[in-house]
């Protein structure tokens, strides 16, 4: 087999960020993330270029470029879009063999699926109705708060007593919010009990695609250790977050391109 | 003789006083604020010197509304359902079908032919429906809630906003602002979304003639018309749409009087603080 130096990419265009990831021998050897922006053609220009000098080689050293995510449409590179769900199940595999279900919880939307041993979608469930599952509540609470939200889950896991919010929409849980605030709550219980919150919304979709272990958390809410292990804790399962969990489907996008175009 | 009403909602609490034969004497409106029982006694006390009459000439005060616990005055608490359809009752014979669109929740209630409640829905787990879709809206587009029903009747034809959610609906209605779209085409739109909304939870329940409106959406003209357009009927809107909750609690108040049940005098008027 000669796969020496044979460089794949795999992009990832989202609603909050677009994600560059360059592999090697199924090795992440170099990857970069920018925010979306308005312009996700020049995003995705820039995000590349990064990602590429991070790897140290120069685009015509790829021998293919997968694109996924909500904007992959708008690519500007000579490539098919492949469903982000796959590229997810894809990059799963690779961290985590072992992985059964897996939960991406992205900036808009939250996607959960069964996979297969081979890394195959079986079942895939998708809540993009309601904000409350997804990463803009996150976001909502964050700001009122003031917490940045790379910040939000250690402090979520120093909180002794979860606030329980008497709602599930974010809109209300943002009034509620203030309103706790006021009352004295400690920011620390109210992340906790939006963690809370958000676990039970994503437990409804895993109920309903029937969860089996191991489970495998990817996406933005994959950085967020206090949102990990509330839904652990509604799952009764341990929750496994591959490392840079915002890159999983980047990288599975690369997996793919070069398992198809290798062939 | 006397009888009052008064209905604790999230954002506004109404009094209503009526004689025996259903005439409204006076009625009041304030804000709802963290301190329910506080002002409770406060609206209440408004009301009672409008209507020049005292406290204790009150035959019977009934409370409703979601903070309805927090009356201490009141003789008896009812849910607001009930309240709606019996304040309903009186000012339309005829309605079959009540929705209100509250500022926190929406319901949608069937009467029957004596008009009692004969089943309902409701929707106080989501934004989305409410009130308060309109006000977080309102607020992005840069216009007042109040005017917001005027603004959208001068559109011709409106913009699809195809999110329910609040949250998304906001982020859809920035990206289509930044297109260039019609901000009077937008809230045509935001309308239509919410109208079919409470028109298809309302639907459940079979919708029939007559229909009213009530609540603070009936406030709004430009909803109105979004509702009409999605129930294929015309609606019935009360004089004062805040405030058939309350009459509702005064009429049910009424009733019980009228069945020879009194109230234990006299009335605890303390003026509970929830925060010192």
């Amino acid at each position: 087999m000669n796969t020496i130096n044979q460089y794949y990419a795999g992009l990832d265009m989202g609603s909050v960020s677009i994600k560059a990831v360059i592999i090697s021998n199924q090795k992440i050897t170099g990857w970069a993330l920018i925010p979306s922006g308005g312009n996700y053609k020049t995003a995705a220009t820039t995000v590349m270029t990064q990602a590429l000098a991070a790897a140290k080689i120069r685009r015509e050293d790829l021998c293919g470029i997968g694109v996924t995510g909500l904007g992959a449409q708008s690519t500007p590179f000579d490539a098919r879009p492949m469903s982000d769900i796959s590229c997810q199940a894809r990059g799963c595999h690779v961290f985590f063999p072992s992985a059964r279900t897996l939960i991406d919880i992205g900036g808009q939307f939250t996607k959960t699926a069964k996979i297969t041993d081979k890394g195959k979608i079986a079942d895939f469930l998708m809540s993009e109705k309601c904000a409350t599952g997804s990463g803009r509540f996150l976001q909502v609470i964050s700001r009122i708060l003031q917490v940045p939200i790379e910040e939000i889950g250690e402090l979520s896991l120093t909180s002794q007593h979860p606030i329980k919010f008497s709602t599930n929409c974010a809109v209300f849980a943002e009034s509620e919010t203030i309103s706790r605030i006021a009352e004295g709550a400690k920011p620390a219980d109210i992340l906790a009990g939006v963690h809370k919150a958000m676990a039970s919304k994503v437990n409804m979709l895993l109920k309903r695609i029937k969860l089996a272990p191991d489970v495998v958390l990817t996406g933005g809410g994959g950085e967020d250790a206090g949102l990990a292990k509330a839904i652990g804790q509604i799952i009764g399962h341990p929750i496994l977050v591959p490392p840079n969990p915002r890159l999983t489907a980047a990288f599975g996008a690369a997996c793919l391109t070069m398992e198809t175009t290798s062939g | 003789m006397p009888f009052a009403g008064i209905d604790i909602g999230s954002t506004m609490t109404k009094v209503v006083i009526t004689d025996e034969h259903e005439n409204i004497l006076a009625s009041h409106i304030g804000p709802t604020g963290a301190e329910h029982r506080h002002l409770a006694l406060r609206v209440m006390e408004d009301t009672i010197r409008h209507a020049e009459l005292s406290f204790d000439a009150l035959d019977f005060i009934v409370a409703t509304g979601y903070g309805r616990i927090n009356v201490p005055f009141s003789d008896k608490q009812i849910t607001e359902i009930t309240c709606h359809a019996r304040g309903i009752r009186s000012l339309f014979p005829t309605a079959r079908t009540i929705i209100d669109i509250g500022g926190q929740d929406s319901k949608g209630i069937k009467l029957d032919s004596q008009g009692k409640v004969a089943d309902f829905v409701m929707n106080d787990k989501c934004a989305a429906g409410t009130g308060r879709f309109l006000e977080v809206i309102a607020d992005t587009l840069g216009i007042d809630l109040e005017k917001m029903g005027e603004i959208s009747l001068a559109a011709k034809g409106f913009v699809q906003i195809s999110n329910m959610c609040t949250v998304f609906a906001e982020h859809e209605v920035t990206s289509r602002l930044a297109e260039g779209a019609d901000v009077a085409q937008i809230a045509a739109g935001l309308h239509q979304a919410i109208a079919e909304r409470v028109v298809n939870m309302t639907r459940r329940l079979g919708i029939e003639k007559d229909i009213v409106v009530t609540g603070g959406g009936a406030k709004n003209p430009g909803l109105i018309k979004a509702i009409e357009f999605q129930a294929g009927f015309a609606v019935l809107i009360p004089p004062e749409p805040f405030i058939t909750g309350a009459l509702g609690a005064a009429l049910a108040g009424k009733d019980l009087f009228m069945r020879g049940i009194k109230p234990e005098l006299p009335r605890k008027k303390e003026d509970v603080r929830f925060f010192s």
